[in-house]
């Protein structure tokens, strides 16, 4: 109990709001990898970039919650752009999604740095975006990050049954009346807003992994989707919470690499121990 | 006007109905009745539209000219009271879902948003998978089902919707005999009930025994009524004996916006 | 050095930006080389991958002892990438994992590995993680060697190296690339050795990564692979002419985007991408057949053929019915518009206070009223349609049929005289 007092209050309001992040990312990146759409939110993510920064080249202000719409509308029109390529023209799903990923992430780089060009104040905070950086994350805003965290997996477990019944089958679900278009929007833009909130832990360029490998490796554990979610949903958390820590034990390590690092460590444990699905226990024939 | 024998109502009519891929026309003009309740086959080759008329009953493809109606409604009015078995390749085994999840999905039009499957679902899932004789499986992930067992569950999903209109693509492709006689014997009691079943079948053998009405399908509707009047050789000939290349230069030439060769 | 400095050394262009210039260009020429083959396989987010992938095996090569842009380091990267390959291939074996979730633990592990090499080693490699993720390509002059003779940047002579192994190699196996680019099962069946067509396109999509990382770093080498193939796929459809048009596109991407980050004060790499985007954009608009400039046009040349084909039905059928009946074509403003063309293309001529057809007209417009009743014919015998429903899919079908079609319709319909309802069908002009 004595070390826990010793940790300035900041700092543990940081870790619980990373925690539910980790938790909230890996519950919505469930619906992702299981409809085969796991790198979606990667080209989302490089996006917010441009988002990042525009958001403080137009309003001229560097707190979190602007930043973080910023990103959010990046990560939205870039999915945008996405279904306008597939709708208008023949290139296909894997070239667009590596089209707009990189053109989106170009973009930010022009902005970010021509503002560094032009030696304007507070553009050097921006380049944490990229690979994570929470160490600079005061408590409310650690406290926003939760709170939209929350709501994410509120929503998500409310509309369980319409967001697995699409995911399954959507020809069915739209055959019995479902608006499966409205409900596909609404998790991507569920994935969309956990990518944003998640770059201040991971950073753009790493941040689908805490969407992306939290959902696999739970999935070899159990055949149930709300197991899955759940399951997930630990990992995430157990991956968040222990990259900032580990990063926090070496000063120059940004804090995307090292959660990517736990989390990729947890799906190795679950691809060789799993049962049933695990290397081990199919070596063993069971 | 053709229609599919005995006494009720129509119940799925098709007014000039076209529907395109893209720009490229794959069905022209079809024109049929189906009247409730009975079992009534849609026939025809391979890649012949059969699938997409089915869709485009459903409203899962647009149509680029005329216009579907169920029970002489729309289909948005009636969805309730329509069920649909899809195509068994569109699914994905690995999903983490079991027998019961998929046949609860049946239920969850009646629920509507947000609320959750209870027990009076349940029982209904549990009643399906009774009469597909499935209630043992109840637990099992779909993917270690075998091919007939996962036609079933489908069916049983089906039969939980508890609809009026049933529509089923290709139902028994690949289903072991068996199995097949079984989901027969299922959609006969259907038919008994006074519902209608609409089927996609692939073999002619078993249509003639099945169905009591038929309708042959080729890009166009070739000929539709009482089973034994639409199975004729003449219009297994005009069918089968493809008059479609004429269609398939069509399509295309509609897709380009211009004339044929 | 940063890039104040070096930029307040340059004022004005110089030898310095050709160099920069050229190594860009050079770099973008063997990625959209390779990327075309990448994008018509389907493999961008592969090659996406690999450009992540290759940083752990770049950071251990020169902790190894490996320069920069040297062979260890070529070696480091492509050893990464094949690492990478067949990491994805296990998981998926193994494991069951599709290969988009596959590939995105692949990556984003190895490349946070590569990250952390950095990071722990920083004394001993000199790799910032942002230059890493954008490259320096304004500083790639300012470190140059002397070969035969001539200075230049370190990084155009890996750069150019790359892209001549590159291109020799692709070019000696062009054949088998296509033949497992179209149909790869048939390429398998006919006993290519596919496996090692594949190992031969990642380990050049690995080079030319390592070659691109000092001008525009791991992320924008992701648009000068995938973005020129795009592009090219939108123009042209052989596929060499599209690996020449993409590497036309990456080329001219890399000068304008130089020259376009010079005059605005700002990344080079991610300027090149930013035009590279605007290619794109430029060439879905322009693009012939599918582009959107051209699906428009090609919409209202359909309506107005139809429009003016209905004008010469519309007075052949008043013509038929009787002279009693004064036609009235000419009602909306499309239809006026087309009657203008008709009259003025001699086709319709005004005798007597009414509009009438021409021989020219008659001509045309009998095809199109033949084309009309023969296929109400056909359908009146192949489909199962009531006679009231053949009118309009007719008067859809008569703008589409050709002469050669309408002869064989008219073959199969026995060269009947009359359509169904009654009427007789012309005959060909």
């Amino acid at each position: 109990m004595n070390s826990l007092a010793a940790i300035p209050y900041n700092t543990l309001v940081v870790a619980a709001a990373v925690a539910v992040v980790g938790f909230a990312s890996g519950v919505v990146g469930c619906f992702g990898v299981l409809r085969r759409r796991a790198l979606a939110g990667d080209a989302a993510a490089h996006a917010t970039l441009a988002g990042v920064v525009a958001a403080f080249v137009v309003t001229g202000r560097r707190d979190l919650p602007t930043l973080l719409v910023g990103a959010f509308v990046a990560a939205m029109a870039s999915l945008g752009c996405l279904v306008v390529i597939r709708r208008f023209t023949r290139t296909r799903d894997d070239a667009a999604t590596a089209l707009v990923l990189s053109v989106s992430f170009g973009i930010g780089i022009v902005l970010l740095s021509g503002l560094s060009a032009r030696g304007i104040p507070g553009a050097g905070g921006l380049e944490q975006f990229l690979l994570g950086h929470t160490a600079a994350l005061t408590a409310t805003d650690a406290i926003t990050l939760a709170v939209v965290s929350a709501a994410v997996v509120l929503v998500v477990w409310a509309g369980l049954k319409e967001a697995t019944l699409v995911s399954f089958d959507p020809a069915f679900a739209a055959a019995t009346g479902w608006p499966v278009a409205v409900i596909d929007y609404a998790l991507v833009a569920l994935v969309a807003a956990m990518v944003v909130v998640g770059l201040p832990a991971a950073g753009a360029v790493l941040v689908t992994a805490l969407v992306v490998i939290p959902p696999v490796a739970a999935r070899q554990w159990t055949d149930r989707v709300p197991t899955m979610l759940i399951l997930a949903g630990v990992i995430g958390l157990v991956a968040a919470v222990g990259g900032v820590a580990a990063s926090a034990a070496v000063p120059r390590l940004a804090t995307g690499p090292t959660i990517v690092l736990v989390a990729s460590g947890l799906f190795a444990v679950s691809f060789f121990c799993a049962p049933e699905r695990g290397w081990f226990a199919r070596r063993r024939g069971v | 006007m053709t229609d599919s024998g005995a006494s009720a109502c129509p119940a799925v009519e098709f007014h000039d109905v076209t529907v395109a891929y893209g720009r490229r026309p794959v069905l022209w003009n079809i024109d049929l009745v189906i009247k409730a309740p009975g079992l009534f086959g849609i026939l025809g080759p391979n890649g012949a539209g059969k699938s997409t008329l089915l869709k485009a009953a459903l409203g899962l493809v647009p149509l680029v000219g005329g216009r579907v109606t169920l029970f002489g409604r729309p289909l948005a009015e009636v969805r309730s009271r329509i069920g649909y078995v899809p195509q068994r390749e569109t699914v994905d085994w690995d999903f983490p879902v079991n027998v019961m999840d998929v046949v609860l999905m049946g239920t969850y039009a009646r629920l509507g948003w947000w609320r959750r499957p209870g027990a009076a679902e349940r029982d209904r899932a549990r009643a399906a998978l009774e009469r597909v004789g499935l209630v043992d499986l109840a637990g099992r992930q779909i993917g270690r089902l075998s091919g007939g067992q996962q036609q079933r569950v489908f069916l049983a999903r089906a039969l939980a919707q508890d609809a009026e209109l049933y529509f089923l693509d290709e139902p028994l492709a690949g289903v072991d005999v068996r199995s097949q006689e079984r989901i027969f014997r299922v959609l006969d009691d259907l038919r008994r009930e006074g519902r209608l079943v609409v089927v996609v079948h692939h073999d002619l053998r078993t249509a003639a025994d099945w169905f009591d009405g038929a309708a042959l399908v080729d890009m166009r509707l070739v000929a539709a009524g009482p089973t034994a009047a639409v199975l004729t050789p003449e219009n297994l000939r005009r069918t089968y004996a493809g008059h479609i290349d004429v269609l398939d230069e069509l399509g295309r030439a509609v897709a380009r916006g211009g004339r044929t060769a | 050095m940063t890039i104040d400095t070096a930029a307040s050394m340059w004022g004005e262009f110089s030898v310095m930006h050709a160099w920069a210039i050229a190594t860009a260009a050079v770099v973008a020429a063997g990625c959209a080389l390779v990327g075309t083959l990448l994008v018509v396989r389907r493999m961008s987010l592969l090659g996406d991958a690999i450009s992540h992938a290759v940083l752990p095996g770049i950071a251990v090569a020169v902790l190894a002892g490996g320069r920069p842009g040297g062979v260890l380091v070529l070696v480091g990267a492509v050893a990464a990438a094949l690492v990478t390959v067949l990491l994805v291939q296990v998981l998926r074996r193994e494991g069951g994992l599709a290969d988009d979730a596959g590939t995105g633990v692949v990556f984003t592990t190895l490349f946070a590995l590569g990250v952390v090499i950095i990071t722990a080693a920083a004394s001993r490699i000199d790799l910032d993680p942002g230059c890493i993720l954008y490259g320096i390509l304004e500083l790639v002059p300012f470190d140059t060697v002397r070969v035969a003779g001539w200075e230049m940047p370190r990084a155009f002579l890996t750069g150019a190296t790359v892209l001549m192994i590159v291109a020799a190699g692709l070019a000696a196996t062009w054949k088998e690339q296509l033949f497992t680019a179209f149909d790869i099962d048939a390429a398998r069946a006919v006993g290519l050795p596919v496996a090692a067509v594949t190992g031969g396109l990642l380990a050049a999509t690995a080079l030319v990564t390592v070659a691109s990382f000092e001008a525009v770093g791991a992320i924008l080498v992701v648009a000068m692979l995938v973005v020129p193939a795009a592009t090219a796929e939108l123009l042209v459809r052989r596929l060499h002419v599209m690996a020449l048009v993409a590497i036309l596109v990456g080329v001219v991407a890399a000068v304008l985007g130089y020259l376009a980050a010079w005059r605005f004060d700002t990344s080079a790499a991610g300027m090149i991408a930013v035009v590279l985007g605007l290619e794109y954009v430029v060439a879905a608009i322009v693009a012939p057949e599918d582009g959107v400039v051209a699906r428009v046009a090609a919409r209202l040349a359909l309506g107005w053929r139809v429009t003016c084909e209905d004008t010469l039905a519309l007075l052949w059928r008043a013509d038929e019915a009787g002279a009693g009946v004064a036609p009235q074509p000419f009602r909306s403003p499309g239809e006026w518009a087309a009657g203008l063309w008709l009259a003025a293309s001699g086709r319709i001529a005004r005798e007597a206070g009414r509009w009438g057809l021409t021989a020219i007209g008659r001509a045309e417009a009998e095809t199109v009223v033949r084309s009309h009743r023969l296929w109400e014919a056909w359908l009146g015998r192949h489909a199962d349609l009531p006679l009231d429903h053949l009118h309009p899919p007719a008067e859809w079908i008569e703008h589409h049929l050709g002469a050669d079609l309408r002869r064989r319709i008219e073959a199969d319909v026995g060269a009947e005289e009359s359509d169904p309802h009654g009427r007789s069908i012309p005959r060909e002009p």
